[in-house]
């Protein structure tokens, strides 16, 4: 109640009211409002002063210290970078779904040719459990075969109707409006040729109206094919087949399960009206690849996001199906997180200007554990003079930063490229994914901890080695689009150039060696070593040797031995975590990500009330485990005795056990009704929750139904 | 190998008394339930054990009426205060079960008269008397238990080989299985003890909490393990599924004591008195809670950019959020006034009006309980233009035209929306409708859930619908506006709230309706009862009675002849909310009548005379 008290009258008039608008300005103001609504409106007006009314703003950071013109700028940065970040996304996500649409379509297209007489051509569209991202495949469909098929589209969900009734009017309602979109159009669909009126659900009347603007299809698509009721679809559909010498229908369903299921489910006299064939969706997990591609490996995308991060969405992803909007959503938080949170973001923008270098950022820089390890390896080289410049001159610090954001730019390009060479090999995206949450923290290096991927190259069988290098250069020369990676070598000129020759001579070497009939092949390679069976006094020998290398094998060996050496000169990286300044461009955190996208309401719940303690902080609750004290709130108290009961709760007993710890045989106990009163609140607040339900099996007794920790 | 296992029994035999025997074997039920009634029942009364049940039920019927506002309601439970109560000695019972027995009883209420009874204490042995109405099976499991003691035995003097092992197990099990019960018969001795106290003072037993003050209290397993088969409450350390199974254990009886509230002498709350105490009342957390608030308060901003950015936010945790929430409205209304002032100087305050980026909040209280779609769908459509008139039609045909208006007008709306897991909103349809509107660009929902499983509301398509960000609002303030805190408790006792009033309304509905309306709610009601007696499943509501069958019942009983008949007939039922109809899983509709057995045999009683 005490809390209530300053909301103003209207706040208690309208509680029971079900909607209503909000607008306190004809309620009453008490003192404490005004107050705070000018401090707000003026920090407003300020910020908002040099740009249009943008929805929301930035809260300046370092305890308010930073400048308006520094939180503007984190927030532009943000809208700028992450829409396009989105665009691309959404690129992805629309072309994703091409294939698919194209055959469709042409299927539709075709049907009428080909299709037997009297059966309605259907399409069904194998989605896959992600359901969530039916509805951009649909909305796709129903433009595309719009504009192509020449057909207009009516998408149905099973929610929509639950009857042949509701589906019919909605169907109608829906082919109609979509080609006018006028209001006399009602009218003409109303109204029959000789003035009778039409039902809204007569199929008559789309008929009709079909006379008058012709279609070649009209489509009905079931999104989600299998929640409908099945004696429903098999009745519209019958219906729909005893139509289809008036009008051109034609289905589409979406399928999560298969054809064969779903078909199950259909009567075989309602099967039997329909001419179908299976489609295909491209399955969520290369789409959640590409996306990651597009999203978090691409080199424009300005944020590195962590390992710990990254591997905690795909593995929902994969674990959970979730689908790839939340995926989407997951990354975007990230980047909200991030510009909202970290004023040094404001350091991304392309102009460094004097602004954003102002006291309060130098000082944060200063404080990164990165730049202070930069110092301290300053010092220990004995370059004290750059240490204490990097301490004291501001004016360092800038170029020091500048040169440190510059450098970064470039190690992303090449940290993208070495993972794309490292990749070359297995052509799923997938193992991009993996090998970039693996060496993003330590980096690449192929002498140690890579030492395996060396390895692999070195056996290559001359085919495969001349393949890896024609790649290699490939991916050097062209970059990758997908990737956002320019083509150019960078600073590893010379390496590239000798691996051009390497592969000449390799080629040059596997013609002279197929001519010759011969096989090529290095000692690393797995049959340099063979096994020789000898029968010596009927006993068999077996002794291991090493072939013979002809000239040839061995200049190949020698290639290969030179190949790893210059892989291993481009092929070498720092890890993020070794750059200075790394703070600034990367994130990693997960504990907010799971905070906000997976809830344990239980949890919390559970967790409020055995420990009110953790939420409230009063002094008078601090409990240990398991522990009930008199002062705990009504609830708490009730929960903890509740945790204690069986399945079955005797009210009489319960409030019994409640009033013997509150009441007033305790010090500073409450008097009966009160103690009564609070109880009452607390087991309707229990009932709301859902932990008791009423039970009839007794006299005054509950049911439990939430047991703690499940 | 074999040997050292076949010494085992003998070593360990005083071991399961204290050890946790082995869990989830079943035993005969029967023996738990019916022995001590039988006795007591025979000792007290002299009567059967059939008038028992009868003149319990009549004896505490009135106890179940409902304070008027006015009545003093003067409990009648002397009425079970008459018994004479028996004293027996406790049965020399296992050692481990005495620390328990000492427990309770040191735990036992009083009266607040302050007449204790934990002076009742055993006087006079009779060990005998127990062997002598040992039923049979309980005599006959004895000898078996002494047979396969006697084999143990031979087997390890014997030292036979492993091949009998598994005979060997039988004997063991039911060796152990007795012991287990001779165990129980001590409690059986206790429980009855137990219900004998019960008539002089209230008392309390395994499945209700523990009334002591916490603190001192030492957790004793042992005893918790040996009473484990007969007690609720298992011991504390069970992982919560297990706890979840031991006490859902198809079988188990809940021991719970027959204390009413009314034998509590305890006079249910009326609203007047409920709001008047309340008033004076003072909250000792008030500022703790009040603090609370103001950390959520600091995330305004945060919340603001969130919902800026076109996710949508569920606030969860313990406590209303509601006062939060319309704080947080407030704040968005400001922002967005001083935004439009900012954008147009001359203009003043952004009146709303049309055209230009406006912004409205609406304020939508799902706990409601009148609450509609279309009433929201309404609200949100007149925010954005005044005059709009709702089509009809069903709810998605409403969110079409809102959306459409929508789109045609610049304005975005922010939803406050205050219990979306409420009961209104939890109704079939709802919130794929409501996920519908959230995904509309040009509305921001913030809403607030009470229940901690509302997530299980939506599927994935809905949570993308919704884009949801959640945050953990526990505010710990008390729910006012969402609860009517009386009503809800009275019907979760089972007292009448909001229907007819019980018994008396019952008979004066059916004082005006024909002859055969009486007989057929005789019939229901008589239905009821027998699926009652039979099933006595969890469920809190009533066993129902298939329509169909109902039908053809009443057809037979002459009582109505068509079914159209039979469907006015219930309808009358229905308006005055007698009966109650729902579907089952196999979507059968069932019909039950929504009171308390005691009341329906009174019911009953009632039409038959």
């Amino acid at each position: 109640m005490a809390v209530d008290e300053p909301l103003g009258e209207a706040y208690e008039e309208k509680q029971h009211q079900a909607a209503y608008i909000f607008d306190p300005s004809d309620a009453v103001d008490d003192g404490t409002r005004p107050a705070k609504r000018r401090r707000v409106s003026k920090k407003l007006k300020k910020s908002e002063a040099h740009t249009v009314a943008s929805t929301s703003v930035y809260p300046r950071l370092f305890d308010g210290a930073e400048s308006e013109r520094c939180a503007h700028i984190r927030q532009q940065l943000f809208e700028h970078t992450w829409s396009k970040i989105e665009s691309r996304i959404q690129r992805i996500l629309r072309e994703a779904n091409q294939s698919t649409l194209r055959q469709v379509t042409s299927f539709l297209q075709a049907a009428p040719d080909h299709a037997p007489v009297g059966k309605i051509p259907s399409a069904f569209i194998i989605t896959g459990p992600n359901i969530a991202s039916q509805d951009l495949l649909f909305e796709q469909l129903a433009e595309t075969l719009q504009l192509q098929a020449d057909a207009s589209v009516v998408r149905l969900r099973s929610g929509d109707a639950s009857n042949l009734k509701a589906i019919l009017k909605k169907m109608i309602h829906d082919a109609v409006a979509k080609v006018t979109d006028d209001e006399e159009n009602d009218l003409e669909v109303a109204v029959s040729k000789d003035g009778r009126r039409f039902l809204n659900y007569d199929l008559e009347a789309l008929h009709t109206h079909l006379k008058s603007s012709p279609r070649r299809h009209v489509v009905i698509a079931f999104q989600d094919s299998e929640a409908f009721e099945s004696g429903l679809l098999s009745d519209l559909i019958s219906l729909l087949s005893s139509w289809l010498d008036r009008i051109p229908f034609a289905l589409l369903f979406g399928v999560a399960t298969s054809v064969e299921l779903f078909e199950a489910r259909l009567l075989k006299s309602t099967c039997q009206c329909l001419y179908g064939r299976q489609f295909d969706v491209e399955q969520s997990a290369t789409i959640v690849a590409k996306v990651f591609k597009a999203a978090v490996a691409h080199s424009e995308a300005p944020l590195r996001l962590g390992p710990n991060l990254v591997s905690s969405l795909l593995e929902r992803q994969r674990d959970q199906v979730a689908s790839i909007p939340v995926f989407v959503s997951s990354l975007k938080y990230a980047y909200m997180c991030h510009f909202y949170a970290n004023p040094l973001t404001v350091l991304f923008s392309e102009e460094l200007d004097e602004d954003a270098l102002h006291g309060e950022n130098l000082e944060a820089l200063r404080c990164l554990p990165s730049f202070r390890h930069s110092v301290e390896m300053a010092v220990k080289e004995g370059d004290i003079q750059r240490a204490r410049l990097l301490l004291e001159d501001d004016r360092y610090l800038t170029t020091y930063l500048r040169d440190r954001l510059e450098h970064f730019r470039h190690w992303a390009v090449k940290f993208l490229r070495i993972l794309k060479i490292i990749t070359i090999n297995n052509s799923s995206s997938a193992g991009l994914a993996d090998m970039y949450l693996d060496s993003l923290l330590r980096g690449v290096n192929l002498s140690d901890q890579d030492a395996e991927i060396g390895e692999s190259i070195k056996r290559m069988q001359p085919s495969d080695s001349i393949l890896f290098l024609t790649r290699l250069l490939d991916v050097i020369d062209n970059g990758d689009p997908s990737l956002g990676l320019d083509a150019g070598a960078g600073d590893t000129e010379e390496a590239v150039m000798e691996l051009s020759d390497i592969l000449a001579d390799i080629k040059r070497l596997h013609q002279e060696n197929e001519e010759e009939g011969k096989v090529l092949r290095s000692k690393y390679s797995g049959q340099s070593k063979i096994v020789r069976t000898t029968v010596v006094a009927q006993k068999v020998q077996l002794s291991r040797d090493t072939a013979a290398l002809t000239d040839n094998d061995k200049l190949y060996t020698d290639l290969m031995d030179r190949v790893l050496e210059q892989l291993r000169i481009v092929l070498r990286v720092e890890g993020a975590e070794d750059l200075v300044f790394n703070e600034i461009w990367l994130y990693d955190s997960k504990a907010l990500y799971k905070d906000v996208f997976i809830p344990r309401p239980r949890g919390v719940g559970e967790r409020a009330l055995s420990r009110p303690h953790d939420y409230l902080g009063c002094s008078c609750c601090r409990s240990r485990e398991d522990q009930v004290m008199p002062t705990f709130p009504t609830t708490a108290v009730l929960y903890q005795l509740y945790l204690e009961t069986g399945s079955l709760i005797n009210v009489a007993d319960l409030w019994s056990a409640y009033y013997a710890i509150v009441g007033e045989d305790n010090e500073g106990g409450l008097d009966e009704r009160t103690a009564l009163v609070l109880f009452y609140r607390a087991m309707a607040e229990l009932r709301v929750m859902g932990f008791v339900k009423q039970s009839r099996k007794k006299a005054d007794h509950v049911a439990k139904l939430a047991w703690k920790g499940l | 190998m074999v040997r050292t296992k076949k010494s085992q029994p003998r070593a360990e035999e005083p071991a399961p008394r204290a050890s946790p025997r082995k869990r989830g074997r079943d035993e005969p039920e029967e023996p738990t339930e019916g022995t001590p009634s039988r006795r007591r029942s025979s000792g007290r009364t002299g009567a059967g054990a059939g008038s028992r049940t009868n003149g319990r039920a009549n004896g505490s019927r009135s106890e179940y009426d409902f304070p008027s506002d006015e009545e003093v309601h003067a409990s009648n439970s002397a009425m079970e205060d008459t018994g004479t109560p028996r004293k027996r000695k406790r049965q020399p019972a296992t050692a481990t079960a005495t620390p328990r027995k000492d427990d309770a009883e040191a735990a036992t209420p009083r009266g607040r008269e302050g007449k204790g009874n934990v002076t009742v204490t055993p006087s006079k042995p009779n060990g005998t008397a127990v062997n002598g109405e040992t039923p049979r099976w309980k005599r006959n499991d004895r000898s078996a238990r002494k047979k396969s003691a006697r084999a143990l035995i031979e087997k390890v003097v014997a030292g036979e080989s492993s091949d009998e092992e598994a005979d060997e197990d039988i004997a063991r099990e039911i060796y152990e299985s007795s012991e287990e019960e001779e165990a129980e018969d001590g409690d059986d001795e206790e429980q009855q003890q137990h219900q004998e106290e019960g008539e002089e003072g209230p008392l309390n037993e395994a499945a209700t909490p523990s009334k002591k003050p916490r603190g001192g209290r030492t957790k004793t397993t042992n005893k918790k393990t040996t009473r484990r088969k007969k007690s609720p409450t298992p011991p504390r350390d069970l992982p919560p599924h297990e706890q979840y199974f031991a006490q859902n254990r198809p079988g188990t009886s809940q021991k719970t004591s027959n204390n009413t509230l009314a034998s509590l002498q305890l006079q249910l709350l009326t609203h007047d008195e409920y709001f008047a105490v309340l008033r004076d009342w003072a909250d000792p957390h008030a500022d703790d809670v009040a603090f609370l608030q103001a950390i959520h308060g600091e995330s305004f901003p945060q919340w603001a950019f969130e919902l800026a950015q076109g996710f949508g936010i569920c606030l969860y945790g313990y406590g209303s959020k509601r006062a939060l929430l319309h704080r947080f409205a407030r704040h968005i209304y400001d922002l967005h006034t001083a935004a439009a002032a900012a954008a147009d100087h001359c203009d003043g305050y952004g009146n709303g009006g049309n055209g230009g980026n406006t912004m409205k909040v609406v304020i939508v209280n799902g706990y409601v309980r009148t609450a509609s779609l279309r009433e929201i769908l309404g609200t949100v459509a007149s925010a954005v233009d005044p005059g709009y008139k709702l089509p009809a039609g069903g709810p998605s045909a409403v969110l079409d035209s809102v959306k459409n208006l929508l789109s045609s007008h610049e304005v975005m709306i922010t939803v406050v929306l205050n219990s979306i897991d409420a009961a209104p909103l939890r109704k079939p349809g709802i919130q794929p409708i409501l996920a519908q509107l959230a995904a509309h660009p040009q509305i921001q929902l913030i809403c607030s859930a009470d229940t901690p499983d509302f997530t299980l509301l939506w599927d994935s398509s809905l949570r993308s619908s919704f884009n949801f960000l959640f945050h953990d609002c526990t505010t710990f303030a008390p729910y006012e506006a969402e609860l009517d805190v009386v009503d809800d408790v009275h019907e979760l006792l089972g007292r009448k709230a909001r229907r007819v009033g019980g018994k008396e309304g019952v008979t004066y509905v059916l004082r005006s309706l024909p002859e055969n309306a009486k007989n057929l709610f005789r019939l229901l009601v008589g239905e009821v009862l027998v699926l009652m007696d039979d099933d006595g499943g969890s469920s809190g509501e009533n066993p129902g009675v298939e329509y169909r069958a109902m039908y053809q019942k009443a057809e037979q009983e002459f009582i109505c002849s068509s079914e159209m008949a039979f469907r006015t007939l219930l309808k009358e039922f229905h308006d005055h909310q007698m009966i109650t109809s729902r579907r089952d899983v196999m979507g059968t509709e069932l019909l039950s009548v929504p009171f308390r057995k005691e009341e329906l045999e009174a019911i009953l009683e009632d039409l038959m005379s």
